[in-house]
């Protein structure tokens, strides 16, 4: 039975597997991977195993919460497994960082794994109206207050919308593929792309745009002022073995934050494909 | 023809003999044994004949609000009720939705390929 395992899940979260995948911030005088994005897939042979259906899944069972936090839980632990000091992004929804008691846990969960809590950006995910606004505005200060920094996942399409965004005032705003594939052909896409980046930089936010299909889009996107790509074109997600393995030519933060700047590397256009890692 | 198959049952061990017989008739088939998991799947994959048992959760028949479900994604969509409840009130509620076949259980790995077959090889 489907609740069955749902239920294993909540209560062993290494029954999901976490893979990371890197957040490049392409610049022409120096690129790096700005941060590390935290994924989770199902457990392996089932239905859940690719994450959008396990997602919408627990959607259906109204089961967010719960889910949410193993998954942090899952992913975290490998975070503290990696010798990488960068920041790391973990998905939420907007009902689970809403609710009273998640900053205590998000606090405890990094305590106990001694993380700084500095070291996380949470991406807000909206797939429904959220009810308990007040109980999200109120986190997401708190958990400003303890260093966390927060991004808004696919803006533009559903709940992901002018109103979330006054809400949640992202530090990250996340374009999603919708917007961003074909837009090298497309004005109206760069229109829309435009438009976003005009908000984020109004609002002292940086935009990153994922799932950047050719060379020919992301050029485009760099032309355009975007600098932050999280895309399969450079990088797939991938388990935290293999991201041991790439080296990314040093471009991984190993060290605290205010010496950054010394893993930096020039960028060109000759070179947009040193950075697709899929071997 | 090849078709893809979703098999709702929240009888695991019936609906993986079934998902068997049917991959080794050429079909691609995935199994689902509650109304969410169906409900998921459903919206992520183009099924062209979804075999349901009506009985999907310990409360209700959940395979007539599946059937309303599957009819707002698609009109194409073949669908095949499989119960083991053959009352006479239950009988004509399958009727009313305007389903493909009906089969009771127990239906031979045969007698339902047969009908899978026919659905998906005929033009709706």
């Amino acid at each position: 039975m489907t609740q069955r395992l749902l239920d294993q899940i909540l209560a062993q979260p290494q029954t999901l597997s976490v893979r990371f995948q890197p957040i490049f911030d392409l610049q022409p005088g120096g690129s790096r991977v700005a941060s590390l994005e935290g994924l989770i897939r199902g457990p392996k042979g089932t239905n859940f195993e690719r994450a959008d259906i396990l997602f919408d899944y627990v959607r259906r069972k109204h089961a967010e919460d719960e889910v949410d936090r193993a998954c942090i839980t899952a992913i975290s632990k490998a975070v503290a497994e990696l010798p990488f000091d960068c920041r790391i992004n973990l998905n939420v929804h907007a009902s689970t960082l809403g609710k009273g008691e998640f900053v205590e846990f998000f606090r405890t969960q990094m305590h106990e794994l001694v993380l700084p809590l500095d070291r996380f950006i949470l991406e807000i995910v909206e797939h429904s109206p959220t009810h308990n606004v007040p109980g999200l505005i109120s986190n997401i200060n708190a958990l400003r207050q303890l260093g966390v920094r927060i991004a808004l996942d696919d803006i533009g399409l559903g709940n992901s919308n002018y109103r979330t965004m006054l809400d949640c005032r992202p530090d990250y705003f996340k374009v999603d593929a919708f917007f961003v594939d074909g837009v090298s052909t497309d004005p109206d896409r760069r229109g829309v792309v435009k438009s976003i980046m005009c908000l984020a930089h109004d609002m002292g936010g940086t935009v990153i745009a994922e799932g950047v299909r050719t060379h020919e889009d992301l050029s485009t996107l760099m032309r355009m002022g975007v600098s932050s790509f999280q895309a399969n074109l450079l990088c797939p997600a991938i388990p935290p073995q293999e991201l041991l393995a790439k080296d990314f030519d040093g471009m991984i933060k190993t060290e605290p934050a205010q010496s950054r700047a010394s893993h930096s590397r020039t960028y060109s256009h000759e070179t947009i494909d040193s950075y697709s890692f899929h071997n | 023809m090849t078709a893809r198959i979703l098999i709702i049952d929240d009888d695991e061990q019936l609906a993986s003999a079934y998902r068997e017989y049917l991959i080794t008739r050429g079909h691609e088939v995935d199994c689902a044994q509650e109304l969410e998991e169906a409900q998921t799947l459903l919206a992520h994959f183009p099924y062209s004949v979804v075999v349901t048992d009506l009985r999907l959760t310990r409360l209700g028949f959940g395979g007539f609000d599946l059937i309303k479900y599957i009819r707002e994604l698609s009109l194409s969509t073949r669908i095949v009720v499989f119960t083991g409840y053959g009352w006479p009130e239950v009988t004509a509620e399958v009727s009313a939705q305007h389903v493909d076949a009906f089969l009771h259980k127990p239906t031979r790995l045969a007698e339902m390929a047969d009908v899978v077959g026919t659905l998906t090889g005929a033009p709706r």
